[in-house]
């Protein structure tokens, strides 16, 4: 059966979910894509091809009848659109952040469960290649049981996003409890959960979201002012620390390094993970069995040869077309899919990501940026 | 009468209140974001004597700030838009912007004249044949999808002013400006070629290019404005003795660069453009299809440009096209070597 989406909200990464979609063949089709703004509607549809727009979500839900609505709105707007499109008999794929926060998180996870329906959210790159490949690693032993992680993006200002919310006082990030950090720490926080073992970890999907995590976060601003507005109130460097009873991590933000870093790294007790997720790399050090200074040659080498290695593979992938910007989000898309036709358990568990909304509450409690949008 | 410039902080927007002072306008507003850069509009306020070059820090991103900008004045010149972005961006800052802007008008008390500045993008001329004159009746791109953002963002905005005007009525003037080129524009257009790691790939060759100096530009603009003849027209914004691609690009290494060219003919650039087009088609766009052959055939067929529309209003370039590539290269060579 081919499933019928909607995309609802026509910005920047409507385009992204379209493209993928339509490269999934008879899985789905995008029937239909949604913006208050008519004419932002209209110009996805004209570009991809796509066969309804409008400017009305009551309206499109009701003629198009779709089997999931993808949701790609600003964050303050996904609760109530994700119960009216699930209260339509319509599987709900929401963009991060889920919500503005657990409490709405949890309402929107539990309406999904009411109405039958399946929720999940955009946590694109969990599933990209090298991230699968870290937990196959896990599961293989090799790594053994994690004691640290580090969880680091750099996210450049200068970029088409930065320059929208710093050109504009009234962008909706800087409505947002966290600004520019509640846009982009689930891409942060969604490697951890695995490696920070939950304490409820028998299916107590609405159990404290924080347990026996200890968070300790600071934020500050590090660009010059310039606006005298909201704009020079939002931080761009976060550091976040979260400590379990056997693990911690610590997560880092930052607008101003170059090159813009995006890694995971895992310490186990067995051996030790690094994931570029921008060069699409895992490479793995151990303890060396050399003795003295041939324990000290060897490794270079060793992180050498996993890196060609790596780069075949992706040449690999790249010739077989395996290395599109959006691949995680495809490969996501896909699950989601099928758990829909499967009636399978959704691709990323409800504990999961709730969990995370409530470790975001308490950043924002800790790190509060209390000056918003008019 | 006062007068509205969108835009006024760019390229062109500060050669236009120039020239609006120069022509005579005693009441000019520019709309300035927050945040932008006003050294050039504050420069062109200090030396206005006699004039008020009032600097309104607004917006057209509501209809409600748009209604706000637009008060008192009797004419706006729409120049804001995007010139790169994601495609979202550029359709909200160019489409729904400019629907903001008509919002504000259509509900004024009183009539607003329009001098919007659009674009040569906006022309279909793929189709054309090697050679044809692109005028004001040239037909406009039937195949939005198939061309860049910009292009198919002008060619909305263009066509939401005139379902507005059709409907309300507002005294509307229309200017499709070539490649507006000068001192703190930019150096190669894509219509000379493109810079690939170091490597300039030389695709315009004997195609000629459809410059206009920005202050001329400015002045067609204002000059189109000013005139009740104008209204309810649509002009073609070049200069007169236009160069060709190869002989810009000569010049541009003489005076103001070296660059390792490589001249890509137009038969090779339609076979790259063709294999571009397919390989991103059957990769599922994993490389983007820069070049495809419609593309290709839009911006280097070979056509010529016609500006006798504009010169029947009394607009003549004010600066010949050699003198013009002389003070953007001055600028140019000034700016990299700074």
């Amino acid at each position: 059966m081919t499933l019928k989406v909607a995309v609802v909200g026509c910005g920047k990464i409507a385009d992204g979910h379209v493209e993928e979609i339509q490269k999934l063949g008879d899985a789905a089709r995008v029937v239909a894509v949604v913006d208050r703004e008519l004419l932002m509607a209209e110009q996805l549809a004209s570009r991809y091809g796509l066969p309804g727009f409008y400017d009305d979500l009551d309206r499109m839900l009701a003629i198009e009848r779709p089997d999931v609505v993808h949701i790609t709105t600003p964050p303050q707007s996904h609760l109530a659109i994700g119960v009216r499109a699930l209260d339509a008999g319509a599987h709900v794929y929401v963009e991060k952040p889920l919500t503005l926060c657990y409490a709405d998180s949890r309402a929107l996870v539990l309406h999904a469960l009411g109405a039958g329906k399946k929720l999940t959210i955009g946590y694109s790159y969990y599933f990209d290649p090298p991230l699968a490949e870290l937990r196959e690693l896990f599961a293989r032993g090799e790594i053994g049981e994690p004691v640290h992680a580090e969880s680091f993006l750099g996210y450049g200002l200068a970029g088409p996003f930065g320059k929208a919310l710093l050109g504009d006082a009234n962008h909706w990030v800087h409505g947002l409890p966290g600004k520019l950090f509640h846009n982009n720490l689930d891409h942060l926080l969604y490697k951890l959960p695995e490696l920070l073992p939950d304490d409820r970890p028998d299916g107590e999907v609405f159990a404290d979201p924080i347990g026996d995590v200890r968070i300790s976060a600071q934020g500050f601003v590090r660009r010059t002012a310039r606006f005298g507005d909201v704009r020079d109130a939002m931080m761009d460097e976060l550091r976040v620390t979260l400590t379990g009873s056997r693990s911690s991590a610590f997560v880092w933000f930052s607008s101003h390094v170059k090159p813009i870093v995006h890694t995971t790294r895992v310490y186990g007790t067995r051996s030790s993970a690094l994931v570029n997720h921008t060069a699409r790399t895992i490479t793995l050090e151990s303890q060396s069995a050399l003795p003295s200074a041939l324990g000290r040659l060897a490794p270079a080498f060793d992180q050498g040869l996993q890196h060609l290695r790596q780069g075949g593979v992706n040449a690999m992938r790249f010739a077989h077309n395996d290395f599109h910007f959006f691949t995680g989000m495809n490969r996501l898309f896909s699950a989601f899919y099928d758990s829909i036709e499967r009636d399978g358990p959704p691709p990323i568990p409800y504990r999961h990501l709730l969990r995370i909304a409530g470790w975001m509450d308490e950043i924002w409690r800790q790190v509060p940026q209390t000056e918003v949008a008019r | 009468m006062k007068v509205l410039v969108t835009g006024a902080t760019g390229f062109l927007g500060a050669a236009l209140v120039c020239r609006l002072l120069a022509r005579g306008e005693t009441d000019v507003r520019c709309l300035v974001r927050t945040g932008s850069d006003r050294s050039k509009l504050e420069a062109i306020a200090r030396e206005a004597t006699g004039s008020t070059v009032e600097l309104f820090v607004g917006s057209i991103d509501s209809s409600a700030s748009a209604a706000r900008a637009i008060e008192g004045v009797d004419v706006v010149y729409h120049l804001a838009a995007s010139l790169a972005g994601a495609p979202a961006d550029m359709f909200l800052n160019v489409v729904v912007a400019s629907k903001h802007l008509l919002d504000a008008i259509v509900a004024a008390a009183r009539p607003i004249k329009v001098v919007l500045v659009s674009s040569f993008g906006v022309y279909g001329t793929a189709d054309l044949a090697a050679g044809a004159v692109v005028d004001e009746s040239t037909p406009l791109e039937p195949h939005p999808e198939r061309r860049d953002i910009y292009s198919q963002a002008k060619l909305r905005q263009e066509r939401l002013f005139r379902e507005v005007q059709a409907k309300h009525g507002f005294p509307l003037v229309v200017l499709r400006p070539g490649v507006i080129y000068g001192r703190g524009g930019s150096r190669l257009s894509a219509r000379v070629g493109l810079d690939l790691a170091g490597v300039f790939l030389s695709l315009g060759g004997s195609n000629l290019l459809p410059l206009t100096y920005v202050e001329s530009c400015a002045d067609a603009i204002v000059i189109a404005g000013q005139s009740p003849v104008a209204v309810g027209q649509t002009y073609n914004v070049v200069d007169d003795d236009l160069v060709t691609a190869d002989e810009y690009l000569a010049r541009y290494r003489r005076d103001v660069q070296r660059l390792t060219v490589v001249p890509v003919p137009y038969p090779a650039l339609r076979a790259v453009s063709a294999a571009v087009q397919a390989y991103s088609r059957w990769s599922k766009g994993q490389l983007p299809a820069v070049f495809t052959p419609y593309k290709t055939r839009t911006m280097w067929k070979g056509t010529r440009f016609s500006n006798a529309k504009l010169k029947g209003l009394g607009w003549r370039p004010l600066v010949p096209t050699t003198e013009g590539l002389g003070r953007a290269f001055a600028f140019h060579k000034a700016a990299i070597g700074a």
